[in-house]
């Protein structure tokens, strides 16, 4: 599935601001299955300076600065990208029951060593994030002993999905885990918030995946939730021998070829797509605009996406 | 039985102390008690707590006794720190690199992943500096009853002491030469001019204006304030702040009056964790863009994510860590320590509870206690998660001789000795700081009293004096203007001007009114008078004018006296100039700073003899205690002119003394030429025309040129235009418009030429009157210019904040 994505984020300042830097996760993350065919970041005004580097998770991140008074500033970003997440034949989904117990898993995650030290650091508190006592009870049916840790993990998924209501405005990045639990409502960021901080009080290694869902469903299907707007959905660890799989509880989706991934984190502050300080400016206000349209003809592709050397 | 320092156990003194204590003896007690208070008046005088009574005192203080230690034992000492050094800089490399030691379970990734130093944006940095995330490290060590030496903490990031180790030896030379006479002490002094060197050397590579050293602080009320002044002095680097500096196009860029001058090498003086509220926390006193600023040009001393390594739970590893990463056994190894995340360390700590004190594992700042003794804050997590926990081996520290109320005594002691790489090597200072610690600890404290000593190496044989290696250092151009000085400071001089002319006008004022207060049947133009002075005081805030409104004589009198007395308005304007002094404590000398600090104490006492019950008596305190004021704002004024560069502060501090008084003189003057009944019979304002040489003091000059005849010309003359009269209005703007020529240099004459039009303007007012066929009338037109004038003077004030202050605003995160 090849997608067109446009991300924009614009600020409208009350006062001019005389300085600011951005730090910018706006850039789709090559990954097996996630092809990037294009992407660019445009800023108006135009940037003063920027630097481009990778952070310590591997993701794309971008520093945009600006030094001369402005009253607004605009990013968009632009990019074209094709994804098949692992279905067969590559990497198959396991069965839920072939996989190992969720015990061993945790035991595994920490031990690091070889094989798990890299998911390791995913079993640790966040800010945002930390094991949660409420959270951990919320989810404690599903982790029996001895339960495969997929079976637990598409439970856990499940209850989610099925005992909140998707709703935006009610909460902001700071809402506390315990408010989400308590009011069974809020947006995806909350509900990756919630099952992660699940996970880690399970000794589960867990991470905040950040990107975008499809506007229009499949055929026949309903609208995803969190569509038009930055996703977020959570990467849960299976051990050694499965790695990673990618788990959306707003939706109630094994992340197949609807997502598009912009990079991870431990959470939400690890990986929000722009943040920023300024210098001055009053009040400000922050709107964001988010297309993922899908289903390119391949003359499109090939039109949109110019052959290496053809610009 | 804890190791003694001075004595070996079987009768003998150690050689190390035997001429020591000979010279010690000689002195005897009373000698020693009498420089000790010397020392403490020196430390209450130059110390920065110095300033205003009640204010939290020096938390440094000084033991008269210093711990010498002898050549070879320091020489094992520097040996085992240098190897830590070198193992602790591989750590760090291969934490913020490629993590081979938890790819291999040489770590557990507990210490790395749960450790919030670990500091995520300082990974993987394409620039990681090749010779390390270290350039200073220091150790605290402790003694225990074998007599070896152990280290308690390791301080790989910011550490504090320093430069109070070395300002203590240079005030123990100064109180107690005695102790150098003879010594063969290895000095501290040219190990700092080594680390100047260094920080020189680290300065990027580039043709032209590399940049220079800055040491960044977190202000005045950070904690480790005091030391940051005194090592930027050592250092001869800028003390700078986080809104001092900014980032642009990758580079760093210090704030100053002509302009953004670059910073190549930035001494971090607190947490690294504070250092970018961009990409760190968002809370700390840092600068945006830091870190990406720090990935390109500029150097970070030492790198933000060293304090990683400060973690106590790291001394659990560090043997094993030493085998593998340096293939060496670790020579001085770590007060025996264990990590709680191991299920048998956490039964040996059960199975041995004396022997034990638990302690965060991540947090060197909290002291280690006794288990039962954990606070209730502790349990939870001790439960859930004892990962979080380390427990260290208790080491009761070694007894040295300090100096005590009858005489020596013994006290438990530790040292933090320093090292600093010389772009060859490590290499340690000889000597170190000593600390007393609290009865019953081995802990060196963050923050809190410390009653500090200073170590001794001796020399067998006269040092061989290592000078800094040829200095590469760029010719310097000769400069005498104040173009560097940080916009701040800038703004801090004309501030403290500002304020100290409001406290010497506000005391003028009011000595003025309290006079005229005490006449027991004033005439109906003398209480006209009184109401006038009493608006002056309004305006200036000392009274508050609906409390005085309609009340009689006796009841303004009282409110005069609260105003001028301790806690009243006066008091207040005291507390606010010694603020800014405050902030400004590392540009002023030490001996302005003691002057101001017994000032202050004077003052303070005066203000607080002002009785308001009786009145004769309280008027007469409150005159002294007036008195007190101007002779306090007159010596620091001359010791301003007598001491201080004129290219430094001084330009600013003076203009923020005649801005001050221009406006005030201005404003004064138009109330009193508005004299009640004025305008039905001009000669009325003479008595204006008195009240006015009064307030500018010129009353016996005016006696002087013109004997007893009152004429508004001269003296509006002698008030308004001659500016020779440090008191009228003249003065100050000939003053102001001559110090904006000078400040801007060969820039942007346009303040200057303000200024000069607002001279000019007081000179045709004098012109005008004095040309008027009726003075007395047309001096009744002059109010309204006045106030003109006033409001021209705040407007050139706004000017020059403009120009040259224009601080950055506080920075805000926002995020989508």
């Amino acid at each position: 599935m090849i997608y067109r994505i446009r991300h924009t984020t614009r600020y409208d300042y009350q006062a001019p601001v005389d300085y600011g830097v951005h730090l910018a996760h706006l850039v789709p993350r090559p990954l097996p299955g996630q092809r990037v065919l294009s992407a660019a970041v445009e800023a108006v005004p135009a940037l003063s300076w920027r630097h481009d580097g990778v952070d310590h998770f591997g993701n794309a991140v971008a520093w945009l600065f600006l030094d001369t008074p402005h009253a607004t500033f605009e990013v968009t970003m632009r990019a074209l990208v094709e994804v098949a997440f692992a279905p067969p034949p590559e990497a198959p989904l396991p069965e839920a029951r072939a996989t190992p117990p969720w015990e061993t898993v945790a035991a595994a995650a920490w031990r690091g060593g070889a094989g798990a030290w890299q998911a390791s650091e995913f079993l640790f508190d966040s800010p945002l994030a930390g094991a949660d006592p409420a959270a951990r009870a919320y989810a404690a049916a599903c982790f029996p002993p001895g339960r495969p840790v997929l079976a637990a993990l598409l439970d856990l998924m499940g209850r989610i999905r099925a005992e909140f209501t998707f709703r935006t405005g009610v909460t902001t990045t700071a809402t506390p885990i315990a408010e989400v639990l308590r009011r069974r409502e809020g947006v995806c960021q909350d509900f990756t918030h919630l099952m992660i901080s699940a996970l880690r009080s399970f000794g589960l290694p867990a991470r905040y995946v950040s990107g975008y869902i499809r506007t229009r469903p499949p055929p026949g299907q309903t609208r995803r939730l969190g569509a038009d707007q930055s996703h977020a959905w959570v990467d849960a660890w299976l051990g050694s021998e499965h790695g990673w799989v990618g788990l959306d509880p707003t939706n109630g989706l094994i992340v197949h070829d609807e997502h598009v991934v912009l990079g991870w984190g431990r959470d939400y502050d690890d990986i929000a797509p722009l943040r920023g300080v300024i210098l001055g400016g009053g009040e400000q206000s922050l709107t964001v605009e988010v297309e993922l349209d899908d289903a390119f003809p391949p003359a499109d592709v090939a039109a949109a996406c110019p052959a290496p050397g053809a610009a | 039985m804890a190791h003694d320092e001075m004595v070996d156990g079987r009768g003998g003194m150690r050689p190390q102390w035997r001429s020591l204590l000979g010279v010690l003896a000689g002195l005897g007690h009373e000698v020693l008690a009498e420089r000790r208070t010397r020392l403490e008046r020196i430390l209450a005088e130059e110390g920065v707590g110095g300033l205003l009574p009640g204010a939290p005192p020096d938390r440094w203080r000084f033991d008269l006794i210093p711990l010498p230690l002898s050549r070879a034992e320091f020489a094992a000492i520097e040996a085992g720190l240098i190897q830590r050094a070198r193992l602790l800089e591989a750590v760090l490399a291969d934490v913020y690199g490629p993590q081979r030691l938890l790819a291999e379970g040489a770590l557990p990734p507990a210490l790395v992943f749960g450790n919030p130093g670990f500091l995520r944006p300082c990974r993987l940095d394409p620039q990681m500096p090749e010779d390390g995330l270290m350039q200073i490290y220091a150790a605290d060590l402790v003694r225990g009853e074998d007599g070896a030496w152990r280290v308690l903490a390791d301080r790989t990031g910011w550490t504090d002491g320093l430069a109070q180790a070395l300002e203590n030896r240079r005030r123990l030379g100064r109180v107690l030469p005695e102790l150098f006479a003879s010594r063969q002490l290895s000095p501290i002094g040219p190990f700092v001019e080594v680390w100047q060197e260094r920080l020189q050397r680290l300065l990027p590579d580039r043709a032209q204006d590399r940049g220079s050293v800055a040491l960044l602080t977190a202000g005045h009320a950070h904690p480790g304030w005091y030391g940051h002044v005194l090592l930027a002095r050592e250092l001869s680097c800028a003390l700078v702040e986080g809104g001092d500096l900014t980032v642009r196009d990758g580079r760093l860029l210090l704030k100053t009056l002509r302009g953004l001058k670059p910073i190549g090498v930035l001494l971090r003086g607190g947490d690294g964790r504070g250092i970018d509220p961009l990409e760190l926390a968002p809370d700390g006193h840092g600068v945006p863009g830091l870190l990406g600023a720090a990935r390109g040009a500029v150097r970070i001393v030492n790198h933000p994510g060293s304090g990683f390594a400060t973690a106590p739970v790291l001394a659990a590893f560090l043997p094993d860590l030493a085998t593998r990463l340096l293939g060496e056994a670790l020579a001085l190894p770590s007060v025996p320590t264990l990590w709680l995340g191991d299920a048998a360390a956490r039964e040996q700590v059960r199975g041995a509870p004396d022997r034990w004190r638990l302690r965060p594992a991540f947090s060197a700042r909290v002291a280690p206690v006794v288990a039962d003794a954990a606070p209730a804050a502790w349990r939870p997590a001790l439960a859930a998660a004892p990962w979080r926990f380390a427990a260290t081996e208790a080491s009761p520290p070694s007894a040295a001789p300090c100096l005590g109320a009858t005489g020596l005594e013994p006290g438990p002691v530790l040292i933090r000795v320093f090292l600093i790489a010389d772009g060859h090597g490590w290499r340690a200072m000889p000597g170190g700081l000593g600390c007393v610690p609290a009865e019953g600890e081995a802990f060196w404290p963050a923050s809190g009293p410390i009653l500090a000593k200073d170590v001794w190496v001796l020399a067998d044989m006269p040092e061989a004096i290592f000078g800094p290696p040829a200095s590469e250092a760029p010719r310097l151009e000769i400069r005498r203007a104040a173009g560097d000085l940080p916009s701040r400071v800038a703004d801090n001089f004309f501030w403290f001007g500002r304020y100290l002319e409001r406290l010497e006008g506000g005391a003028r004022l009011l000595r003025l009114t309290i006079a005229r207060t005490a006449q027991p049947a004033p005439a109906p133009h003398e209480l006209a008078e009184i109401n006038l002075l009493a608006d002056c005081l309004t305006e200036a805030g000392l009274l508050d004018a609906e409390a005085i409104a309609g009340i009689s004589q006796t009841g303004l009198a009282q409110a005069l006296l609260r105003a001028a007395g301790r806690g009243g308005a006066l008091h207040g304007r005291l507390r606010q100039a010694m603020q800014v002094s405050g902030q400004l404590r590392d540009r002023l000398t030490g001996e302005m700073h003691a002057v101001i600090g017994r000032g202050v104490r004077d003052v303070e006492e005066a203000l607080g003899r002002v009785a308001i019950a009786h009145h004769g008596e309280a008027l007469d305190s409150a005159a002294q205690a007036m008195a007190r004021v101007l002779a306090f704002a007159a010596t620091v004024a001359g010791l301003a002119a007598e001491n201080m560069v004129r290219g430094g502060g001084r330009l600013f501090l003076d203009l923020g003394r005649r801005v001050e008084r221009a406006q005030a003189v201005a404003d004064e003057l138009a109330r009193v030429l508005d004299f009640p009944g004025a305008t039905e019979e001009p000669a009325r304002v003479e008595h204006g025309l008195r009240l006015a040489l009064e307030l500018c003091d010129s009353s016996i000059t005016y006696r002087a040129r013109y004997l007893a005849v009152l004429q508004p010309a001269p003296v509006l003359d002698l008030v308004l235009a001659d500016e020779g009269n440090p008191r009228g209005l003249g003065y100050q703007l000939a003053a102001a418009r001559a110090l904006l020529a000078e400040i801007a240099g060969s820039g942007d004459p346009s303040l200057a030429l303000l200024a000069a039009q607002l001279s000019e303007e007081a000179q045709a007012m004098v012109r005008d009157v004095a040309a008027a066929p009726e003075q007395a009338r047309a001096a009744l037109l002059l109010p309204a210019r006045l106030r003109a004038l006033r409001d021209a003077v705040a407007e050139l004030s706004n000017g020059l904040s403009r120009r040259y202050f224009a601080l950055l605003p506080p920075a805000r995160r926002i995020g989508s």
